[in-house]
């Protein structure tokens, strides 16, 4: 009885076309539910490029930390032996600071030699960044760099800097993620995250378009 | 069939052209969604939270100080990189200018996810120095929404506010504005923390 009663019911799924409709919407909802946040995982986790360690001749800590945790991250590598030299980046304000100047007393403070720090400054966005490095790395003939700077930031600044310096060489090894640092895993349910998240999609769309400098 | 299909994309693609017309007429009003008309109220202290690499709101501060619009400023911010407070600077530049020293007070503040949580501090400060009234100097892009979720802050532990921002740079940020990347960036940054902000209860 139960047997054919769900025959019955089939049936008149198979006949009725709103009721296939409605198990298309359905399945394309559930489909959304569950799918969603794997996609938003996999393009955040797609933010990031870390290459393997490589020897270069100088390790470069990219602006916009305000933590200075990729500063941190650029001395840690420098005591391991990744490279010789450290580069900080940052702007100056009217008010008198540097934030580059900072930066460099901060890697000082952790045990980097100061003849080994050098600075690029009016870095106002990561192109500008990009050029300044280029130029200090002709001036002082470097051709490989490892470029340190936050993990959702490594792969556009990756891509940003290998287009303004052809020719030479650079590896990524970005701060590690997890608090306080951004998380790409889910990181749509912290607000901090989010902002970071959207930010840098955003800025992926204007650099691939080559929109604002 | 053929002519279903046709009519669908074209559906499709008109439904596209309008979303399309849509994000670039609110593109280009952002500055008249964001920027309220600045309110300026005798107050009983100044703060301010305009300290951006592009701002002039320091001369702003100083003639409301002046004009006698309130005895004391607080100069509020986090900090840029390792231990570097732009609010000790400024109290500094604003003392060079002729404010007296013992009017200016720094404010530094921690790195906190949002607006809401940055304001909820400020108002305790503001509370536990007794002062009842603030005139909350901010970045122009920043006016309207500070003075929505800010007044709610100040007004729900009892401080009455009101929000404004240098005409200079209000001037300044508006001047071809979708041509310069800081003031681009600046106005689409607003507009996403004010869309994000909604979504998550501590900064609301």
């Amino acid at each position: 009885m139960r047997m054919s009663g769900a025959v019955q019911v089939l049936n008149h799924f198979r006949r009725s076309k709103r009721a296939r409709w409605l198990i298309i919407v359905f399945a394309c909802l559930s489909g959304v539910y569950f799918l969603t946040p794997v996609l938003l995982n996999e393009a955040a986790e797609g933010l990031i490029r870390e290459d393997g360690l490589v020897k270069a001749d100088v390790i470069v800590a990219l602006a916009g930390d305000n933590r200075c945790n990729r500063e941190k991250r650029a001395a840690e590598l420098y005591h391991q032996g990744w490279a010789d030299k450290v580069v900080v980046s940052g702007l100056s304000y009217d008010l008198g600071f540097h934030t580059g100047v900072a930066a460099r007393r901060y890697v000082i403070s952790l045990g980097v030699p100061e003849e080994k720090i050098s600075m690029i400054s009016e870095t106002l966005n990561t192109r500008a960044e990009a050029r300044a490095l280029n130029e200090l790395m002709r001036e002082r003939g470097w051709n490989s760099a490892i470029i340190v700077t936050s993990a959702f930031h490594s792969r556009r600044a990756m891509y940003t800097v290998e287009r303004a310096a052809p020719g030479r060489t650079f590896y990524s090894s970005p701060v590690p993620t997890g608090a306080p640092e951004w998380t790409p895993r889910s990181w749509w349910s912290r607000r901090e995250d989010v902002y970071v998240t959207v930010r840098e999609f955003t800025s992926w769309a204007n650099t691939l378009v080559g929109g604002w400098q | 069939m053929m002519n279903l299909r046709r009519r669908w994309a074209l559906r499709v693609l008109i439904s596209l052209g309008l979303l399309a017309a849509v994000c670039v007429a609110l593109f280009f009003a952002l500055p008249a969604l964001l920027i309220a008309p600045a309110t300026v109220a005798k107050s009983d202290v100044i703060v301010h939270g305009a300290i951006s690499k592009h701002s002039e709101a320091d001369k702003y501060v100083i003639d409301l100080y002046r004009r006698g619009m309130a005895r004391k400023i607080v100069c509020v911010s986090s900090q840029v990189s390792r231990e570097l407070y732009p609010s000790d600077y400024m109290r500094e530049s604003l003392i060079s200018q002729g404010v007296s020293a013992e009017d200016v007070i720094s404010l530094r503040l921690p790195l906190e996810p949002c607006d809401g949580a940055y304001l909820t501090k400020i108002v305790e400060f503001l509370k536990a120095n007794g002062w009842r009234s603030a005139l909350y100097i901010t970045n122009p892009e920043d006016s309207r929404y500070s003075n929505n979720l800010a007044r709610r802050i100040f007004e729900r532990e009892g401080v009455t506010l009101s929000v404004s921002y240098s005409p200079e740079d209000r001037e300044e940020l508006t001047r071809n504005w979708w041509r310069t990347h800081w003031k681009t960036q600046r106005m689409v940054g607003e507009a996403m923390i004010i869309s994000l902000d909604r979504f998550y209860s501590q900064c609301r």
